[in-house]
Order: structure tokens, then C-alpha cells, then sequence
């Protein structure tokens, strides 16, 4: 098994008497796109304060590289590039400026080439020398993705990354962020509130609730695991409901509607003839995909 | 070398702000309006009767002396004046005339609360202008120590403070030589040192005025670089430090029969007041307000480095 890129070990934060993360463990490979979702107020960027040292970890440890991130900072943050929340700009100097300034902090030189290669790529070429000040929202966003891949680190840790792209961006960036993670065998750390998003994008994915780690999961499992169920509208309800238990259906009683749950594709002919041969009247039968969206608000239910 | 690079990021950022610019035309047209304004409208008494003006001064002096001053200070600066004036007249060394090169320049050094004023609004933004930008997050997540970050930051205040010193230097003096060429006035200043009358040559005395001056702008927007980047609000550390910078010394002045005063921080930041003058509090020498700055600064620096290290950016 190949080393972790970042190792997080029973990380926790308090502030005041508040407990934000309760010890979250996790580790994040190179080569991966780790999804780190979770409703608003969940701890994700919090998380990620404490990971590139903005916010020290009240217990447990953080290492990237190998680096203990609060005792050895220098040399670990030289490995991260990171937007943490809105992609702020020095908005009175132009885009090409900003990566500049970045640019001169960085450990290994960067050329002036390898800064016109990466706004090529974040596809900002035409307006690099304009000041940010007039930036719409999607341009500060690639320009903040710029910044963070300028000194190619090996950790790449992205906060909302596709807030405020259209849909054509956030899918060039998600493409993007793909490829450079499996090519160039990068780790990305991305966090997001949107579950369609990281289903595209993510590999692997940790599910954050009130601080707390619920799930991590493989993107391929989640999806596998998915429950399916076929809804029955069928009279009289209560008798076809008994009836078909007796027959060790498995049957949820939402709002009038029956939720019968099936294995297989087999099982919708079994119910409809089962149905029909009881002599109840069946009026309705489709079958619903549990979406990794429901796996996600089941697992989140209990709501702030 | 790193360092060299913060700088070089730190001082693109003050440059390259506008409000940076204005600031600096502000300097220069004040310096001009007050050349202007020395050359056309201060009707200068006529150079030529100084030694009449002196020996009036002379007969002032003496019937206050006799009179029984009423302080020991007073009485020491009464005789020292005196000395002056009667050296004056003995060697024939005119006084300092505003319509002169040198005396102008001595006047300019009345301005010099804007160079500390813009120099306030820049220790003030600095660090605070990066949080409330939310730029602080980026700035802080680049291999190098926060130390070294807030370094750079001091360096860049203390460098303008110091751009804006020599802006007036330099310009007060071309405004002076163009305005009122090298026509009379003194060649010499005359002060009083070790129980007689010396003569310093004029820059110098200027020279050390501005230098004298500095030492106030150091402190002061070492203290509003202290409050921006604890309460990281440039708005609070302008007013704070300008506050202070107004009513601290009308405070110190009004306390000043009290003993602990001077352990105030604006009891000592104006050390001309051992050149030409009383110190504010009896008893008060120059070693000890040197001692007592440096204490200060170490004391504002400290705080400002602790914070910045230590605190949570959560912004
Ligand atoms: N500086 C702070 N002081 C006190 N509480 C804080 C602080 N920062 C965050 N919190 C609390 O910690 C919790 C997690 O916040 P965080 O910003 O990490 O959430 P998030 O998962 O990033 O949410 P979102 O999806 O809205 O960005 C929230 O309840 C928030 O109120
Ligand atoms: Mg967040």
C-alpha cells in the first residue's frame, strides 16, 4: 500500500467550550480525489483551517508528507496548495500580479513559463492582466485554483471549489482536478455540500456531520449500495399491505404509498402478479433508485 | 534572500494601492502651500533689527530673574537662554529667519505629524487590511514562519516612515532653496551644553531635528501596528494611535507634577525636549527616556509578535 499524502490522527478542535471536530482519523492517498461532504456548519472547513495551519488542532495530530503540520509548518505546507472558503484576491492588483506575489513565496523557483502554463490551464489567459477588482465570482475561483497548483504540491486541498462556476467550469475543473490527480499522481482534498458534485468527482468519500466523521467509503460502494424499492398504489391498502407481508414482502407505509423493497429487476414482475392474483385493485407500480442524495440525507437526517 | 521577496510583495502592496499615492501628493502639496504661504504671506519682521529683538529678550529675561522665578527649571532655561542671546549678540550670529533656506526647513519640521499620521494609516492597515481582505488565509498557508511575515510587514512600515521623512527632507529643501534661495539668516545654531554657549552648523541642527522626530514616528506606529494587528481593525488602530498621539503629550503636560508620568510612554517620545527646552518632568534625562522607548517598543512588539503567531485565523 502506497504512504498517505496527509494522515489526520483523532484530530479535535475546540473553541471556547464548543467541540467543532470530535477526533476525526482519516488519511488521504496520492493519486485520489477524496470528497469530504457534509451539510453547512459541519466542521469542513474548520477541518481544513487545521490542516493547512491556520487554526491549530486542539488534540491529535496532522501530518502532510510525513510533516507534523504544527511542529514542522515550513516543510509541511511547502507540500499543500489550498483555497480555503471564497477565493480571496488582492483585488487591487491584476490576476498575473497575485501569482506573482505567490509565486515568490514559494520554496522552488517558479518561472514565468510554468505561471503562464497554469493560467492557461485554469483558462484565465485572456484577462491575467486585468486588476481582480473586476473579476466576475468564476474567474476569482480559477484564479484562486492557480494559486494553489502554481508550486505543484502534493497535496492539493480545495474548500467549495466549484462555488460560483457555471456548469461548464465546474465541469473543466472537475475534469481537470481528475486528471491531475491520477496523472501526475496528486492527492485532492475536496470538500462541498453538494452531493451531485462529488459524485463526479471523488473517488473516496467522508461523509461530516457536527464534527463527526460518519462514513468513508469508496465512491464505487456507495453507489453499489444503494437500495431499491418500488412504490405501489394499490386499494384497499390495508389488506393488500397485510397480504403482501404475508407473503414476506418487505413494505413501508409512507403517506399512503407502499415502499416495497426489491433485490433484483425479477422481483417488480413477482409483486405485480403477486398483486394481481389477490384480486386487489392496482392503480400504480414504479420502481425508485435510492440515490447516493438519499444514502446522503439519511445518514445526515437529524437536522442542526 | 526569503526576506528580501517578503519585502519585495510587502512594498508592491502599499505601492501599488491608491490611496498610498494620494497620501504621498497630500505631503507634497501641503509642502508647497506651506512654502507658498511663508514666502507670500507671513509678513517677516525685518531681519536686520534681530539684535534690537534680542536685546529686548535680554531685558525680559533678566527682570523675570529678578523677580525670583518661580521653578528651579524655569530658572535653568531662563539663564540658558540668556547665555545664548548674549552670545549671540557678542559674536554677531543672526538667528534663524523662516524667509531663509535653513529656516525653513526648521520650519517644515512643524509638519512632520503628517508624515506620522500617514505613517500611522499604513502600520494601521497592514496586517489588518489582510484579514479583513480575507487575503490572510493565502498569505499563511506559504512555507514561512508568521514571524517572518509580521517581520516583513514591520520592516515595510518602518521603511515608509522613513520615505515619507526624507520626501519632506528632501523637499523642504529644494522648496527652500527655490523660495528663498540661500539669502541670510543663521549659519550657525547656537545651543547650550555643558554650562556654555556652542555652535552647531545649521544642517546638522536640522538633520537631528528630523532625527529627534523620527523617534516619535518609530514609537507611534509601532504602537498602531501593535493595536492593528491584536484587534485586526485598521479603522480602531488609526483612531486609537492618532488619539493618543494628540492627547497623550496634553495629558502627560497636565500630570506632570505627578512623579509616575514619566514612565508614560508620550512623557519621552519628544526627545527634543532635552535639546531646546524643560523635560516634561522634573528629574527626567535623555538616558532615561532612551530606557524607557526601548522598553516600549520591546513591550509592542512582543504582543503583536505573540498574537500573530499564536491566534486562529478564522476570518
Ligand atoms: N471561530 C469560530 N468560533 C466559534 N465557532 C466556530 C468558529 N468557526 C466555526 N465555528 C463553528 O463550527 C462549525 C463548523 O463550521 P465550518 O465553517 O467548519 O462548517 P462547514 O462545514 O465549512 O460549513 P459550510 O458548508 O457552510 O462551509 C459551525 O457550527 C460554526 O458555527
Ligand atoms: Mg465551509
Amino acid at each position: 500500500m502506497t504512504e498517505p499524502v496527509a494522515q489526520m490522527k483523532n484530530v479535535k478542535k475546540q473553541i471556547g467550550n464548543k467541540t467543532i471536530i470530535h477526533g476525526i482519523s482519516l488519511d488521504v492517498y496520492p493519486g485520489e480525489v477524496f470528497g469530504f461532504l457534509g451539510p453547512n456548519g459541519a466542521g469542513k472547513t474548520t477541518m481544513i483551517r487545521m490542516i493547512v495551519g491556520l487554526m491549530k488542532v486542539t488534540e491529535g495530530d496532522i501530518y502532510i508528507q510525513g510533516h507534523h503540520v504544527n511542529k514542522d509548518f515550513q516543510k509541511a505546507i511547502a507540500q499543500v496548495g489550498a483555497i480555503i472558503e471564497n477565493p480571496e484576491m488582492y483585488d487591487f492588483l491584476s490576476g498575473y500580479e497575485n501569482l506573482r506575489h505567490y509565486a515568490r513565496l514559494s520554496v522552488k523557483p517558479i518561472s514565468k513559463d510554468r505561471i503562464k502554463e497554469i493560467v492557461e490551464l485554469v483558462g484565465l489567459s485572456g484577462r491575467i492582466h486585468e486588476k481582480v477588482k473586476g473579476y466576475s465570482l468564476g474567474m476569482r475561483q480559477r484564479l484562486g485554483i492557480a494559486q494553489a497548483l502554481l508550486h505543484s504540491p502534493s497535496l492539493l486541498i480545495l474548500d467549495e471549489p466549484t462555488n460560483g462556476l457555471d456548469p461548464a467550469g465546474i465541469r473543466e475543473i472537475r475534469e481537470y482536478i481528475r486528471r491531475i490527480a491520477h496523472e501526475e499522481n496528486l492527492a485532492v482534498f475536496v470538500s462541498s455540500h453538494l452531493l451531485a458534485e462529488m459524485q463526479l468527482m471523488c473517488d473516496r468519500i467522508g461523509i461530516i456531520q457536527h464534527g463527526r466523521l460518519l462514513q468513508v467509503e469508496k465512491m464505487e460502494t456507495l453507489l453499489k449500495e444503494k437500495k431499491r424499492t418500488v412504490q405501489v398504489n394499490v386499494h384497499p391498502k390495508k389488506q393488500a399491505m397485510e397480504y403482501l407481508e404475508s407473503l414476506s414482502w418487505s413494505i413501508n407505509n409512507i403517506n399512503g404509498i407502499l415502499h416495497v423493497e426489491i433485490e433484483q429487476k425479477e422481483d417488480i414482475a413477482r409483486l405485480a402478479s403477486d398483486i394481481v392474483k389477490s384480486g386487489y385493485q392496482l392503480y400504480q407500480l414504479n420502481e425508485k433508485h435510492e440515490s447516493l442524495e438519499n444514502t446522503f440525507l439519511e445518514l445526515t437526517k437529524e437536522e442542526l | 534572500m526569503y526576506l528580501f521577496k517578503m519585502l519585495q510583495n510587502e512594498h508592491l502592496k502599499i505601492y501599488r494601492r491608491i490611496g498610498t499615492w494620494i497620501m504621498i501628493g497630500l505631503m507634497i502639496l501641503t509642502l508647497l502651500v506651506f512654502a507658498l504661504v511663508s514666502k507670500f504671506i507671513l509678513n517677516e519682521e525685518d531681519s536686520a533689527s534681530w539684535e534690537r529683538q534680542a536685546q529686548a529678550e535680554i531685558t525680559q529675561i533678566e527682570e523675570r530673574l529678578n523677580s525670583g522665578a518661580p521653578l528651579k527649571v524655569e530658572q535653568d532655561y531662563l539663564e540658558q537662554e540668556l547665555a545664548v542671546l548674549e552670545y549671540r549678540l557678542a559674536e554677531d550670529v543672526p538667528p534663524l529667519q523662516s524667509d531663509s533656506l535653513w529656516g525653513f526647513m526648521a520650519d517644515t519640521t512643524n509638519l512632520i505629524g503628517i508624515a506620522s499620521l500617514f505613517t500611522i494609516v499604513i502600520a494601521a492597515s497592514i496586517v489588518a487590511n489582510e484579514f479583513s481582505s480575507g487575503t490572510i488565509k493565502l498569505l499563511l498557508i506559504r512555507p514561512v514562519s508568521r514571524g517572518k511575515v509580521l517581520l516583513s510587514k514591520y520592516v515595510t512600515v518602518i521603511s515608509f516612515g522613513f520615505v515619507m521623512l526624507t520626501l519632506m527632507i528632501g523637499l523642504s529643501f529644494i522648496l527652500g532653496a527655490l523660495f528663498f534661495g540661500n539669502s541670510g539668516g543663521a549659519s550657525a545654531f547656537l545651543t547650550y551644553s555643558n554650562g556654555q554657549v556652542v555652535e552647531q552648523p545649521m544642517i546638522s541642527y536640522i538633520l537631528s531635528l528630523f532625527g529627534y522626530k523620527s523617534v516619535e514616528i518609530i514609537m507611534i506606529s509601532t504602537l498602531a501596528f501593535m493595536i492593528s494587528t491584536v484587534f485586526r481593525s485598521s479603522a480602531l488602530a488609526i483612531g486609537f494611535s492618532l488619539f493618543l498621539m494628540f492627547t497623550g503629550p496634553q495629558f502627560v503636560q497636565l500630570l506632570s507634577s505627578y512623579d509616575w508620568v514619566k514612565y508614560i510612554l508620550f512623557a519621552n517620545t519628544n526627545l527634543m525636549q532635552y535639546i531646546n527646552g524643560v523635560p516634561m518632568v522634573e528629574g527626567m534625562t535623555i538616558s532615561f527616556s532612551i530606557i524607557v522607548l526601548i522598553l516600549y517598543f520591546i513591550l509592542f512588539t512582543i504582543v503583536s509578535w505573540a498574537v500573530f503567531k499564536w491566534r486562529d485565523v478564522a476570518v
